[in-house]
């Protein structure tokens, strides 16, 4: 007797899986339905007016500071991931492994609340930060970095961090040592062995590592309400007035739409980016 | 001579840029965490720092929130953190049930579909939980049922789906089919060396997908900013309540048993898949 998988087995084995994943296909299903509605607050009859109602300034400015924040928060969080990577692949003792894994990686998980708490405390009028330096006389009146584009910046650079340096840990681990020794017998310097060697082999995965860390950016949504206050108006927050206060489903739905489009063209930009870059390389 | 990524002696500035930014990068992930730990030791009324002196009368108050029952505030905290565990078990539970299934017919199944699959399976980790929220909101909305805590659990399921299945493949990869067959030549049949014999040897994984389910349901926000009810509230959305008005140690207090519980199970995670899976 054989216990080869039939095609009715496998299809009752992965048949509870796909009724759990169906609501939300439907959820997708229905923002895209909702977004070409007639009606702003149900679906009836077709039409492009929700899209439409989108061009105003007030929108675009929402669209381009979400990838201008974006942007630059992936930005910083790869230029601290990749030396985090690093360290965490030359550690030597266990612990000290598992510790800074659990360092980086709590802030993806942990409850946000608790974090931006810990934000208000560091940053707020009377938080660390301004009493550290009023204290050590540097300023006179506290600094807003809360409520305002920093804090949001700092918020969004310490919640990616974990999608930045996991995806480079991998990578960095796929590196031969081979490459880096011929380099430096060759009498290269630790600068040039990194921007020579080491940046172009880990090329697809620092690429790889940006697009999710970008996309992650662009959908931020908890950061900006919680640490933004109602002044950074990132496409999420703007989605979530729409239907608050203005009960434009419709809206919503077709700024939604519009948000996960923005993303895939970076994220195509980006894959193209690294195929072109990569193909000069290997000339 | 060995020659490693971050130079152990000499490197000059390139070993000290990398080290300064690296620490940057773990004062950024852990500094929040840090202050919070520290105010809620704190013995003064407010939340400025340096705190005066150490106590921790703001434990006592979060466990007086958890025992005493006449307050209105005290008992939303309870309801909320009594529903915030329920429908994390429920996620837990019930995203871990499909999960080994299809795990088993994905690995012993045909490769096309297995690709298909995975990546139909990661599509909730890649799309923006705002949109998301808003799309379970509608249907929730245009439907008008009454569902109870389902309104959570629903979404809650489809976003752990990505992890818990990762986890479960992952379990499945290491099982050939000869210990199966195996049991099947001793007399067992296939479905009992499926419960028998593959069930225990993924045990591992599954604990691991267990606690992530559980884990990410219980830290969920945003999703639940837009699905949540009077009735139907969890801790985040209670913590939120918070923000708004003005932030007091007792909270800080409960954030660090938030912190304490997700440490301890992140370092069992660890444990579980060290070395066989990455986390992600």
């Amino acid at each position: 007797m054989s216990i080869q998988l039939t095609r009715s087995k496998a299809l009752a084995f992965s048949l509870p899986a796909l009724i759990a994943i169906l609501p939300f296909l439907g959820a997708c299903f229905f923002i895209f339905r909702f977004s070409i509605s007639g009606e702003p607050s149900r679906i009836e009859g077709f039409s492009i007016q929700p899209y439409l109602d989108l061009m105003t300034p007030y929108f675009g400015r929402s669209v381009w500071l979400t990838l201008r924040l974006a942007f630059i928060a992936t930005l910083l969080a790869m230029v601290m991931a990749v030396p985090l990577a690093f360290l965490l692949t030359n550690l030597r003792s266990r612990f000290a492994r598992r510790s800074l894994t659990i360092v980086i990686l709590l802030p993806l998980i942990l409850n946000l609340l608790v974090q931006a708490y810990g934000w208000i405390l560091l940053l707020g009028p009377s938080g660390v930060l301004n009493s550290t330096l009023r204290s050590l006389g540097i300023i006179e009146r506290p600094i807003f970095l809360l409520f305002n584009e920093t804090g949001v910046l700092l918020g969004l650079v310490q919640t990616s961090l974990p999608l930045a340096v996991f995806p480079i840990v991998s990578s960095v681990r796929g590196i031969s040592r081979e490459h880096l020794e011929a380099a430096s017998s060759l009498g290269a310097s630790h600068w040039r062995t990194f921007f020579d060697v080491t940046v172009p082999l880990l090329r697809p995965g620092l690429f790889g590592a940006a697009s999710i860390v970008f996309a992650f950016n662009a959908s931020a949504f908890a950061i900006p309400l919680l640490l933004g206050g109602r002044r950074v108006q990132m496409m999420g927050i703007a989605i979530r007035d729409m239907i608050s206060p203005l009960f434009n489903w419709s809206g919503a739905a077709a700024a939604g739409m519009i948000l996960i489009f923005v993303t895939l063209i970076v994220l195509l930009f980006s894959a193209w980016l690294a195929r072109m870059t990569s193909e000069k390389v290997e000339h | 001579m060995r020659v490693d990524l971050l130079p152990s002696e000499g490197g000059g500035t390139y070993r000290f840029v990398i080290i300064l930014l690296a620490i940057c990068g773990i004062l950024i992930s852990s500094l929040p965490v840090i202050v919070v730990t520290i105010m809620s030791f704190s013995a003064a009324d407010n939340t400025g720092f340096p705190p005066e002196a150490l106590s921790l009368r703001w434990y006592g108050e979060v466990i007086a929130m958890f025992t005493t029952e006449d307050a209105n505030s005290a008992q939303s905290v309870v309801d909320s953190t009594l529903t915030s565990l329920l429908v994390a078990i429920v996620v837990m539970v019930i995203s871990t049930g499909v999960c080994i299934p299809l795990a088993y017919a994905l690995a012993r199944g045909d490769t096309r579909i297995r690709g298909g699959m995975e990546l139909l399976f990661t599509l909730p980790l890649v799309f923006p939980l705002v949109i998301l929220g808003i799309a379970f909101l509608l249907i929730a909305e245009s439907l008008r049922l009454d569902i109870g805590i389902w309104r959570i659990v629903i979404p809650h399921v489809a976003l752990v789906l990505p992890f818990v299945l990762r986890n479960c493949l992952s379990a499945m990869s290491g099982i050939s089919i000869e210990v199966e067959e195996a049991a099947v030549s001793l007399g067992a049949s296939p479905l009992r060396a499926i419960w028998d014999v593959v069930i225990p040897m993924m045990k591992a994984g599954i604990l691991a997908g267990l606690i992530f389910a559980l884990i990410i349901s219980f830290n969920e926000f945003t999703i639940t900013f837009f699905m949540y009810t009077v009735d139907v509230s969890t801790l985040p959305i209670w913590m939120y309540s918070r923000t708004v008005s003005s932030l007091d140690p007792s909270t800080l207090a409960l954030s660090v048993f938030i912190i304490v519980a997700d440490v301890v199970l992140i370092v069992l995670v660890d444990k579980l898949i060290a070395g066989r899976a990455s986390l992600f």
